[in-house]
């Protein structure tokens, strides 16, 4: 996918690491994650939010809800003072994951940068709520 | 578990470049120095998936880049000439409010509506299928090579194409929906679906009907790094 970052600016990368193996999460877990900033090459970034949310996946229409969010402006909590970050948040009961053929819901951790210059940066890291069964194609359509 | 790179998600409007009929980006800039030229007030017009939504969305994406306002509305019906009204009247001189689908609402509103961004000063910009009366900005068209244009720019195209979809999807869907690039789009998004389901039903899947993949680790999903508002659905249209 062509992005501003592929004509522009280098790529920042953010680097994400769940507490769970294989990102697999039950109900009402505790879903953690630590994260690490690289690349921003002395940009300043003014404000980094962390979210949780989930959202659908296929054709047509797209729906979204935010679980959890944080923003963070605090100069002293930037990069390059400060290049790693952490945060948790117990999840939910439902939407649970579900790998359908028309719709899909994921849930995922989102880091956003925000640079100056009204440019901003997401980081998107997908993980698993409960244990749905993907969806199959009846034996006549496969 | 594998992202579907048609779904909506990476196809909608201000997610994939515009491109011209022959499948080469758009003179974005060019066209906002015509829509100056024009009096700020102009109308992109071509059929049904051909593209007016995207280059809407990147024509008010380059103004917003360029310091100035473009409010957008997307209209499904008469009855949301209302939030067209308020668009505009919330509108001060110099912004060019974006009106998608603009042929939903009749001719009466329309002039109503023209007349209202006269008076605030702000410009319109609006997809159409037809010519509605308003300087044309630029017409869309689509074809094959649009098609494999806009399919080659989807996430992790080389991992998919060629295996799960081939030239002859592309072709095929094209031509069975008339060179609508949107229904085209839809149709390869289900030929994707098949195909790795296909191959689980001959691999097998574990006893809790997982596929054995490690929640996402793998495959084609880790794409959703980027500039901008990926991933964000268009909150702010309609």
């Amino acid at each position: 996918m062509n992005t501003a970052a592929d004509r522009g600016p280098a790529m920042p990368r953010v680097e994400v690491q769940f507490d769970r193996p294989h990102r697999q999460h039950e109900p009402r877990d505790q879903v953690a994650v630590r994260y690490r900033i690289e690349g921003c090459d002395g940009e300043r970034i003014h404000a980094i939010e962390h979210s949780v949310l989930w959202y659908t996946e296929g054709k047509g229409e797209e729906d979204l809800g935010v679980h959890f969010f944080q923003r963070i402006t605090d100069r002293a909590m930037m990069p390059p003072a400060l290049t790693a970050g952490a945060f948790s948040t117990p999840l939910p009961q439902s939407p649970l994951s579900y790998e359908g053929l028309i719709v899909k819901v994921r849930w995922c951790v989102r880091v956003r940068l925000f640079f100056d210059g009204s440019r901003d940066f997401v980081s998107e890291h997908v993980f698993v709520l409960g244990r749905i069964p993907p969806a199959r194609l009846s034996e006549s359509r496969a | 578990m594998v992202s579907n790179p048609f779904s909506t998600r990476f196809t909608r409007p201000g997610r994939i470049e515009p491109l011209d009929e022959a499948g080469r980006p758009v003179d974005v800039e060019g066209l906002l120095e015509r829509l100056r030229d024009l009096g700020g007030t102009a109308a992109i017009v071509g059929p049904h998936g051909s593209g007016k939504s995207t280059l809407l969305a990147s024509l008010a994406e380059a103004i917003e880049r360029r310091g100035g306002q473009s409010p957008r509305i997307r209209l499904r019906s008469w009855r949301d000439g209302l939030a067209a009204w308020r668009a505009i009247s919330q509108s001060v001189a110099g912004e060019t409010v974006c009106i998608d689908s603009w042929e939903c609402i009749g001719p009466a509103t329309r002039i109503l509506l023209r007349l209202a961004a006269q008076l605030s000063g702000c410009g319109l910009l609006v997809t159409s299928h037809r010519r509605v009366g308003m300087p044309e900005l630029t017409r869309c068209g689509t074809s094959a090579s649009l098609l494999r244009a806009i399919v080659r720019n989807l996430p992790h195209y080389p991992d998919w194409h060629g295996t799960l979809i081939c030239e002859a999807d592309i072709e095929a869907a094209f031509a069975n929906h008339g060179g609508n690039l949107r229904e085209s789009l839809y149709t390869l998004y289900d030929r994707f679906e098949e195909g790795p389901r296909r191959i689980r039903a001959v691999v097998g899947t574990g006893p809790d009907g997982h596929d054995g993949s490690d929640g996402g680790h793998h495959g084609i999903h880790e794409f959703a790094d980027g500039f901008s508002y990926a991933g964000a659905p268009e909150r702010n249209l309609g």
